[in-house]
């Protein structure tokens, strides 16, 4: 793996607990597969995402104790875990939000800027 | 989000690690599956669908390699990156390092001691299969809450009925027995048992079996382990090879397991043979037919499933039985049971109070220690503030930092621990070396088990947190920020002064709690030990044999006594020597009630008088004064009856008359008075006024032979200790097949009789040393901390004009300030625990004011020196190096 493409996956799995994490918040509790779905249709497919790295961003949230997990019954009826989001996580998606809001609103003045030139 | 909420997380990962692999696995396949599923409902065929998906998804493999990583190896790398750190902070600061561990080594060595013990005495559990099912059963009387053994008649009627058990047994405690075997011989004791003892107690024999059911009469014999070893060199072949007990020949059948000695706590049996063989050690002990006669130990194995309120209900349903049916013995009587294995009911209280009182007493060093060491790690704390600072600012959470420090105390207190366990070996064996006065053999060897290490490790990591926990939360308080301006904000601020102040005034509280303990207990020893006995025990040897077990007749034994004390007599180095049954204060003997005969007037009666049985030159050799009549003579074993009795003894029954001369009687034998003595102590050294008879041993070994065998004692003109082989050899010469048993000096044997003083100062004596040094050190360890906080103060002072003795003054004022506060608190309380104890000690008053005015004046004066050599060192402060030194 090249340094570049490992700095992207990087920024890429930051990313993608972001917005797992703001799926949970938005949709309630899924399992991974619906939260694969959901990832596949906002992003229109422009991420290709590696789908199993969305069990990577689960684990790595409920570890942070950000979402819980629990057993139950899937739409079509087959036992499937489902994942939502915790108080404290709710917490963290906020201050995550605002970071990113922040960064990519410099960004974004920084990019006109050049434009501008 | 917490560490600790997130460590328990991955704790719990670990112990329900393979469900929750199994769980992973099926999430993935599920996903995989669903994704297989809409490839094909959007056409493709079932084979490339499925590859379709797995493309997709990726690879499932190096995703559940990634969760492992996460879930367990980030902890253990955590932990084991806090340890290195941890190591090396300590590292850094070895002296400090090293007194805060053997600071904690004291206090948990002395818990896991005193826990040893309880593990020993109380948490023991028989060495049986499955032993919480074993019940020890006894017998109870109306009133009497405890407890007797059981009569033959009565066991059977428990066995027959008694549908709870799926077994019962029977023993009769103990019997001795001469054995042969490799060397000397030996006396040795053992069991006399049912034939299904081995089956309710459930063994796995070392060799061969227990007692089969047809052998309730057989000639068997099954030894224990360490006899096995001792006497037959283990050899395996001994299986149905007859061995001699007592001249009689028994086959070996079985050797118990290793450490096997019976059910009961602490008796020490090497032997087990059929109960209807025991009349053949021991003649005319067994009473099959009389429901009078308790002689019988009896254990039960619970049925599975059957609980003991179950069981206690069918036991209260059998002795109604049997009392309908035996009113004139049985009325009135009950069953209890506890597991075998535990404290005899009778002394579990005691005991257990006891050691209570001894749990109370190191949890209050333990707590001295982790005061100290709580104060060493907050003067660490102050010096540590920049580097906290430095972290905190460098963004470290102060959880982060919390568990950092948390793993350093937790790291001393683990050291601690691990010298703690070695003093504790140490310690153990010391304890073991405590002989209890007892004529019988007791095993009371207190060890290191695995009770006692995890106790001891659970102790550690308790108090690495519970020290650690303070000084943490003070290095890492947010203001600790401001040190990086080179501020010093736990030196200045009054906050943390107080808590520091609070552990040094709890510190020599709770050592004056300890030490007014110590003091009453070293009271009680010391007045145990200056008891007159009514004995001269210098310079005194006794040894015992007993030849009954050597099939010897009464007329034999008497022959044989008198022939030893005048071989003995003849040796150079011998005073005096006679022959008795069992020496005073062995712990307890033959009693019984005597009354005055052939008098007018009301039968007077003594209910309980203690019995010995003396040669001529008994009083002599024992250096026991005769006030008036005479000492034993040539009485013949059939003559009437003479004795003599004891001032006691003759007060109770003669209090204005002249007792030599008068007649008293015993179960309707007669004794004619012939010297009065002075009142010597019989039993034990605590003992309230027991009168005392001593009878014509050549009158008494053939109507009453002693159970215990025959001591020769000898009175030497120089050290007795080295008659002893001397004596030792006449012995072997009149017979070499004797075997010779507690050869021991009198002092040695009143050594023993003051074992419960003893113990009990000998700890306290210990633990209270230890306390106060700690107390001293922690005392010490402030007081100089805080004068290198207030150099520049104290030489602002001295350049201002305050001589060196108005500083000294200054700084022990404020020291001994905390020490009164101190006294105030640990005095009331000592004084309001004192009472508990009081049933231990001898002849010292509870609230003993010699105990309560020395302690206080002692710690005071330590406390003193420990305030005055920091204050001297303040005295000596240049002033100009003083403010130079900022």
């Amino acid at each position: 793996m090249t340094k570049e493409v490992s700095a992207k996956t990087d920024l890429l799995q930051g990313t993608l607990d972001l917005m797992v994490l703001k799926t949970l918040a938005a949709l309630g509790p899924l399992h991974g597969y619906g939260v694969a779905r959901r990832i596949e249709q906002l992003s229109e497919s422009v991420l290709e995402l590696n789908e199993g790295t969305v069990y990577t961003a689960l684990l790595r949230l409920q570890q942070q104790g950000w979402i819980g997990a629990e057993w139950g019954v899937s739409e079509n009826n087959r036992r499937a875990k489902f994942y939502s989001i915790t108080r404290s996580g709710r917490k963290q998606l906020a201050k995550e939000t605002q970071d990113w809001e922040r960064i990519a609103g410099v960004i974004g003045r920084v990019l006109q800027l050049e434009g501008q030139k | 989000m917490s560490w600790l909420s997130c460590g328990e997380s991955k704790l719990r990962y670990l112990l329900a690690r393979k469900d929750a692999n199994e769980e992973f696995d099926e999430e993935l396949r599920d996903h995989l599956r669903m994704l297989a599923e809409r490839f094909e409902r959007q056409g493709m065929a079932p084979r490339e669908a499925w590859n379709a998906a797995r493309r997709q998804f990726g690879n499932p493999v190096s995703l559940k390699e990634t969760r492992t990583q996460m879930q367990t190896f980030a902890w253990l790398e955590t932990l084991k990156r806090d340890v290195r750190y941890g190591w090396r902070s300590l590292r850094r600061n070895p002296v400090l390092a090293g007194a805060a561990m053997v600071t904690l080594a004291l206090g948990i060595a002395a818990n896991s001691t005193i826990f040893s013990m309880v593990s020993r005495f109380v948490l023991y559990a028989a060495p049986v299969a499955r032993p919480a099912m074993l019940m020890a059963l006894h017998t109870t009387h109306d009133g009497d809450t405890c407890c007797n053994h059981f009569t033959w008649p009565l066991y059977m009627d428990v066995r027959e009925q008694a549908r709870s058990f799926s077994g019962v047994a029977a023993y009769y405690e103990l019997v001795p027995a001469s054995v042969g075997g490799l060397g000397e011989p030996e006396r040795v004791w053992g069991q006399a048992a049912t034939a299904n003892f081995f089956d309710v107690a459930q063994l796995t024999m070392t060799l061969g079996r227990g007692f089969s059911a047809d052998e309730e009469r057989a000639a068997v014999v099954v030894i224990g382990e360490r006899l096995w070893r001792r006497r037959f060199g283990a050899d395996r072949k001994i299986l149905g090879r007859a061995i001699l007990l007592s001249g009689q020949p028994f086959t070996v059948v079985g050797v118990a397991p290793p450490g096997f000695r019976g059910v009961e706590l602490i008796l020490n049996p090497e032997f087990w043979i059929p109960l209807r063989q025991l009349d053949r050690l021991q003649p005319n002990s067994t009473t099959f037919e009389s429901r009078d006669n308790h002689w019988l130990a009896v254990i039960g194995r619970l049925k599975d499933g059957v609980t003991e309120a179950q069981a206690a209900a069918e036991l209260r349903l059998i002795a109604g039985r049997v009392a309908r049916a035996y009113p004139a013995t049985d009325k009135g009587g009950g069953f209890r049971f506890e597991r075998a294995g535990s404290l005899p009911p009778r002394d579990a209280a005691t005991v257990e109070l006891f050691l209570a009182a001894l749990s109370a007493v190191v949890l209050l060093v333990l707590g001295i220690a982790c005061a100290n060491v709580a104060n060493l790690l907050l003067a660490q704390a102050a010096g540590r503030q920049r580097e906290m600072a430095l972290r905190l600012a460098l963004g470290a959470r102060r959880g982060q930092l919390l568990r950092q420090l948390l793993t350093e105390s937790v790291l001393l207190g683990l050291g601690g621990g691990g010298l703690g366990v070695l003093l504790t070996l140490g310690a153990t064996r010391g304890l073991t070396a405590f002989h209890i006065p007892a004529p019988v053999p007791l095993d009371t060897t207190v060890s290191v088990d695995w009770r006692v290490l995890l106790f001891t490790l659970a102790l550690s990591l308790g108090t690495g947190l519970l020290f650690g926990i303070a000084p943490a939360l003070a290095a890492t308080r947010p203001g600790v920020s401001n040190a990086l301006k080179g501020e010093e904000v736990l030196g200045r601020t009054g906050r943390w002064w107080s808590l520091r102040n609070f552990l040094v005034v709890s510190q020599i509280a709770m050592s004056l709690i300890l030490l007014c303990a110590t003091g009453l207990f070293l009271r009680s020893m010391q007045n145990a030990a200056s008891m007159d006995t009514g004995l001269r025990s210098q310079g005194v040897l006794t040894m015992s044999i007993d030849p009954r077990l050597h099939g010897y007749t009464a007329a034999r034994t008497t022959q044989i006594l008198a022939e030893l004390r005048a071989r003995v007599a003849a040796l150079p180095g011998v005073a005096a020597v006679a022959c008795t049954d069992v020496l005073p204060l062995s712990g307890g003997h033959r009693s019984d009630g005597f009354q005055a005969e052939g008098r007018p007037g009301p039968v007077q009666a003594i209910p309980s008088v203690e019995m010995f049985m003396a040669s001529p030159g008994y009083f002599k050799t024992l250096g026991i004064p005769l006030i008036a009549g005479r000492d034993f003579g040539d009485e013949s074993a059939t003559g009437p009856k003479v004795a003599v009795v004891d001032e006691a003894f003759a007060h109770l029954l003669f209090p204005h008359e002249n007792p030599v001369g008068q007649r008293v009687s015993s179960g309707g034998v007669i004794f004619e008075i012939i010297g009065l003595t002075r009142h010597i102590k019989s039993r034990t050294l605590g003992e309230e006024v027991r009168p005392v008879l001593f009878r014509s041993l050549v009158q008494s070994i053939g109507s009453e032979p002693s159970m215990m065998g025959y001591s020769i004692i000898a009175r030497a003109t120089g050290d007795p200790a080295a008659l002893e082989n001397a004596v030792r050899r006449e012995i072997h010469a009149v017979d070499p097949t004797l075997a010779v048993f507690n050869a021991e000096t009198m002092e040695e044997h009143l050594r023993s009789a003051l074992f419960l003083p003893r113990l009990a100062g000998t700890l306290f004596g210990v633990i209270g040393a230890v306390g106060l040094l700690l107390a001293a050190i922690g005392l010490y360890g402030v007081m100089s901390y805080s004068i290198s906080r207030r150099t520049h103060e104290i030489g602002i002072r001295m350049a201002l004009g305050a001589r060196s003795g108005g500083v000294q003054r200054l700084v022990v004022r404020q020291g001994m300030a905390l020490t009164a506060v101190a006294m105030a608190l640990g005095l009331s309380a000592a004084w309001a625990v004192a009472h508990l104890v009081a049933s231990f000690l001898y002849g010292v008053p509870p609230h003993d004011p010699v105990t309560f005015i020395a302690v206080p004046l002692f710690l005071g004066a330590v406390a003193l020196v420990a305030c005055w050599l920091p204050a001297r060192r303040a005295a000596s402060i240049d002033p100009l190096a003083a403010l130079r030194y900022e």
